[in-house]
């Protein structure tokens, strides 16, 4: 496999998917949603946000297995300002796995599925670009966007965060050991999974919609760590992200390695709309 | 490598959907340089076929070379030597046509920019398109489109060509430029041109051999005049007179070669079994005899005539 032709074709779709508003759209409004509308909401309400457990025992649960020196400070806060810390700095990390998988998945449903409503798909095929080539250009495509637009609400996010929440406690939030660990581990992990699965899912149906629909199973076991958040069931401790990363990572050789077996130009090509 | 000469061979080429059968047992050989063109109604199996021997469908039955290179096992040499204008343009709208010159030859492996730039100008110049270059193809119109994928089946100098209904959506003017382009490049190029279509006057112009097919099958293949003398028995020639007096129709019927002799008026048809070697004879011994010839005109069927008589009349036999 050579490198330089997938770039080509990472390159290609990076200039169709940046003219194309029907993506650009959804992947810039939710990121804003999560890491500027959100924030705002907890930092002037936090007793309006429901999480499905009872302030207390979130609160309880969270801060647990948070470090002495958080707890000592928060010790002297109310029970709201207490819970905006718990939702800002450890609950919301969870709400960040969604963007990238979010956005990779409306741009990796695009990729084969997309080509072929746009009848572009055959002239790509007849090329001499094999088939980890095409794959891993389409995974790139929709990795660096995703990524780019995670890394952005995240800088967006903790700029809030800490403007927002200075006045209160007095110190610096954001960023933690948790979040850089989430943001520059799990997430990639996490989102050439997604986007290796949408792509092959991409490849298999018949137009951009179905294969859209079909990848938003994905998000199923995010809404399971956020409830498991949520609920006070489970903690997103380094150790614990660490572990999850491993294995995704396991995974995404895996997913890469299965694309590139069951990728079959003829079943690309006569799976048409 | 097999066949030297022969650019494409394919023996018992055969392509199933599930129980439809696509394409149904071609052979048949295109020799390096040769214009061949496949001819059939549509749903005939011409683009399947295009597409098995481009390595995009799998043969079901039979095999297929191309350049010498099975199109199965040596898929990808395949693609690197053909370059393949497909039913639908296949271009990218929201890029523009350099951008899609570029991501085409790129990825055909013209990979020195310098040898890339000036092919791309050469062939943009060629179809009238340089001056647009950097405007999005979506704005392009139908015959622009066309333009531009027939340039970019090009860019990388391919030894064969498939061409699926090249002059589809051009106005004449363009028509003739694609049809003198095809002509230029398998005469002084030497490539190997595969081309389906319906017009069946590019055909009759630019094809050394033809293949019908219908329904998957092979009705017919060869020369125009192969195929005309399948269908017409002996040629017809036309010889208008001043009088058509009884001393010239008799001297013609007692010719060599003539067969049979109608006077209609000033007007001789007549039945000849070899037109190009008789006709000079003919006319000669219509003047020894006295006869004033105004016009002489061999009448053979065109090829439009030929597809009716084989592909149509069968599917109305059946």
């Amino acid at each position: 496999m050579r490198l330089s032709r997938a770039l080509l074709v990472f390159r290609k779709d990076w200039r169709e998917v940046g003219r194309n508003w029907e993506i650009l759209t959804p992947i810039t409004l939710v990121p804003l949603l999560f890491s500027v509308v959100m924030p705002l909401i907890v930092i002037s309400a936090p007793g309006q946000i429901n999480t499905g457990a009872s302030p207390e025992v979130l609160i309880e649960s969270i801060l647990r297995g948070a470090p002495t020196d958080v707890i000592e400070m928060l010790a002297g806060f109310t029970e709201d300002q207490q819970l905006t810390y718990v939702l800002l700095v450890y609950m919301f990390a969870t709400f960040f796995l969604l963007i990238p998988v979010m956005a990779s998945s409306v741009i990796a449903s695009d990729s084969f599925a997309g080509e072929k409503e746009r009848k572009t798909i055959e002239a790509l095929l007849a090329t001499p670009l094999t088939d980890g080539e095409l794959l891993l250009g389409k995974i790139l495509a929709s990795f660096v966007p995703a990524m780019g637009v995670t890394i952005l609400s995240f800088i967006a996010y903790t700029v809030v965060v800490d403007v927002g929440t200075y006045g209160t406690f007095g110190v610096i939030l954001l960023p933690t050991l948790e979040w850089f660990l989430f943001i520059f581990l799990m997430t990639p992990a996490l989102s050439i999974a997604a986007i290796g699965l949408t792509v092959l899912i991409s490849s298999r149906v018949k137009g951009f919609k179905e294969a859209q629909q079909i990848s938003v199973v994905l998000v199923v076991p995010i809404i399971g760590l956020l409830i498991g958040q949520g609920t006070g069931v489970l903690t997103l401790g380094p150790p614990m992200i660490l572990v999850i990363t491993a294995l995704l990572a396991f995974f995404d050789l895996l997913i890469f390695r299965f694309s590139v077996l069951l990728f079959k130009r003829e079943k690309v090509l006569t799976t048409w709309k | 490598m097999i066949g030297q000469l022969s650019e494409i061979v394919t023996e018992g080429l055969t392509k199933r959907f599930n129980s439809f059968t696509a394409v149904d047992r071609l052979s048949f050989e295109v020799g390096e340089g040769e214009i061949f063109g496949i001819l059939g109604p549509n749903g005939a199996g011409k683009t399947t076929t295009i597409r098995m021997l481009a390595s995009l469908l799998t043969p079901t039955e039979g095999t297929a070379f191309v350049g010498g290179f099975d199109v199965v096992d040596d898929s990808l040499k395949v693609r690197e030597m053909v370059g393949i204008l497909t039913e639908n343009p296949s271009l990218y709208d929201r890029l523009t046509a350099m951008e899609n010159m570029e991501f085409f030859a790129e990825a055909y492996g013209v990979s020195d920019r310098g040898t890339r730039s000036k092919k791309i100008r050469e062939l943009l110049d060629f179809f009238d398109l340089w001056h647009r270059r950097d405007d999005k193809v979506g704005s392009y119109s139908k015959g622009m489109k066309q333009k531009l994928a027939i340039a970019r089946a090009l860019v990388h100098d391919p030894e064969v060509l498939f061409l699926d209904e090249p002059t589809s959506g051009l106005d004449p003017r363009s028509s003739k430029d694609i049809r003198d382009l095809m002509e230029e490049l398998s005469r002084r190029e030497g490539q190997t041109i595969l081309l389906c279509t319906h017009r069946l006057e590019d055909a009759e112009r630019l094809c050394s051999r033809v293949m019908l097919i219908n329904e998957g099958g092979m009705v017919t293949m060869g020369t125009t005049d192969e195929l005309r003398s399948q269908i017409a028995g002996t040629p017809i020639l036309r010889v208008r007179l001043g009088e058509a007096s009884e001393a010239v129709v008799d001297a013609v019927r007692s010719m060599e070669g003539v067969e049979a002799v109608a006077v209609d008026g000033t007007m001789l048809s007549v039945s000849l079994i070899d037109a190009d070697r008789v006709t000079p004879h003919l006319v000669r011994g219509v003047i020894l005899a006295g006869g004033m010839v105004q016009s002489v005109e061999v009448l053979k069927p065109s090829l439009e005539e030929i597809y009716l008589k084989l592909v149509v009349d069968e599917d109305e036999a059946e």
